[in-house]
């Protein structure tokens, strides 16, 4: 069932971010599902799921991206890990505590990523942090929110995140 | 409440920190190595994605189709004496060019040049945008399988969209003309300078190194020099807005509008082949003897 879960998310988000979020976008940026997605396997299944399925997202979108793939791998793969990591040291996660997390770990990932990538010099930190990182980390930080809300009204969450913590 | 068993046995920790420790070394000692694994392990991983990727995007565009043919008509007779209007201006330029071109196929006798042929071209649809931010590209629908292969150029008729930089069996990854990290060897059509046409991150063109002493002017179109891989010379790039001369610079630059409104293409061109010879091969021919 998880596996399956998984593979829907891994197989379901390139289209979903590639045809229907441009058209949801903030002042030309769209929210990164990759980076939503991995964070709450992480903090809710622990690192091994969320090093594995974030390997497999930042590959997948990276296929369809001019983005190193390695890289995109690496990215969102250690992102998955360290949100696996955190998830294990809280004993209550609730949806504000949440939506700031990802706003916060949205906007770092967005800080490393032009560095990683060698960038053209016209894209420098300045600019990246202004016209992508932020606007995207509000996106993923609401988007991210939204579904743990849903999640939270749907799913007893805490035992959830017990489990994996055992 | 749903409850799922998502248990974590401290095995699975141990083990996603061997692999996080792992990757982390193979990124940092072999990177080379470890992307064309990634790389060529991606193939049957696209070949997936890219069936939900082709059926969203055909939903997409039957929906958008609609909508847009039904927006389409509040403004039809308009645009149908707009275009009445375009039409014999065209039917105008046509005789002059058609004038033209005569012209230039007795001078190219004169001069011997060896009939060009054209180069061979692929059809693909556009199917989605770039999955991050941090690029400007699009996806087309065809992919190796179809012939389509890196550092290919990509036209419509208008002009140049860009580059091929990634492809999987069915799909292709094309970087525009508007990126900031794509780079295209150019030329001002009126005054033979030549120049590199990069993208800016306000989604419009520069182009640089022109020579100080150019006579570029706003309203000069630049076109493709046929320098480089991909493109053959000639090809419409843009149009020059501003030039920027800055005090004691050794070139100058020009802004470019560019000739294709990258929102809003949906069908393109692969340049998959050139027989046509570019100028670097023109150059390196050696000349027939009289």
């Amino acid at each position: 069932m998880k596996a399956l879960l998984y593979g829907v998310i891994i197989v379901g988000i390139v289209p979903v971010q590639s045809v229907l979020l441009p058209h949801l976008t903030l002042w030309g940026v769209k929210p990164d599902l990759g980076v939503v997605a991995v964070c709450l396997i992480g903090l809710i299944s622990g690192e091994l799921d969320g090093l594995l399925v974030g390997v497999a997202v930042g590959w997948a979108l990276s296929l369809f991206s001019a983005q190193d793939v390695l890289t995109g791998a690496m990215l969102k793969g250690g992102l998955g890990f360290v949100a696996g990591l955190a998830g294990r040291q809280m004993v209550y996660l609730s949806p504000l505590v949440l939506v700031l997390g990802l706003l916060v770990v949205s906007c770092l990932v967005g800080l490393v990523t032009p560095v990683v990538l060698k960038l053209s010099p016209q894209q420098d930190l300045w600019w990246a942090v202004w016209n992508v990182a932020l606007p995207q980390a509000c996106l993923d930080a609401v988007i991210g929110g939204a579904i743990y809300w849903l999640m939270w009204s749907q799913f007893n969450i805490e035992q959830l995140m017990s489990e994996s913590r055992m | 409440m749903w409850m799922v068993n998502l248990r974590v046995t401290s095995n699975a920790r141990r083990v996603a920190l061997v692999l996080a420790v792992v990757l982390i070394l193979g990124f940092l000692l072999l990177p080379g190595q470890l992307q064309s694994v990634f790389q060529g392990v991606g193939g049957p991983l696209g070949w997936i994605i890219s069936w939900p990727l082709s059926a969203v995007a055909g939903v997409h565009d039957r929906i958008a189709g609609v909508w847009g043919g039904y927006v389409a008509l509040q403004g039809m007779e308009e645009e149908n004496r707009q275009l009445k209007r375009e039409l014999e201006l065209l039917k105008e330029q046509n005789v002059q060019l058609r004038e033209s071109a005569a012209a230039t196929e007795r001078l190219a006798t004169l001069l011997e040049f060896k009939k060009q042929a054209l180069p061979s071209l692929i059809a693909a649809q556009v199917i989605g945008r770039d999955t991050g931010n941090w690029y400007k590209t699009i996806i087309l629908d065809k992919g190796a399988s179809d012939g389509v292969l890196p550092d290919q150029g990509v036209i419509t008729p208008a002009g140049v969209v860009g580059r091929i930089v990634k492809t999987t069996a069915s799909t292709a990854v094309v970087l525009l003309v508007t990126d900031p990290n794509n780079a295209i060897a150019g030329l001002i059509q009126r005054t033979r300078d030549e120049g590199i046409v990069e993208g800016t991150t306000q989604g419009q063109a520069r182009l640089k190194y022109i020579p100080l002493l150019s006579g570029a002017r706003p309203g000069d179109r630049v076109v493709t020099s046929g320098l480089v891989e991909g493109f053959p010379r000639g090809l419409a790039i843009g149009t020059i807005t501003r030039i920027d001369k800055e005090e004691e610079a050794l070139f100058q630059s020009a802004e470019l509008t560019p000739e294709v409104d990258p929102s809003r293409i949906e069908e393109v061109l692969v340049i998959q082949s050139s027989l046509a010879p570019t100028e670097k091969e023109r150059l390196s021919m050696p000349r027939h003897k009289p």
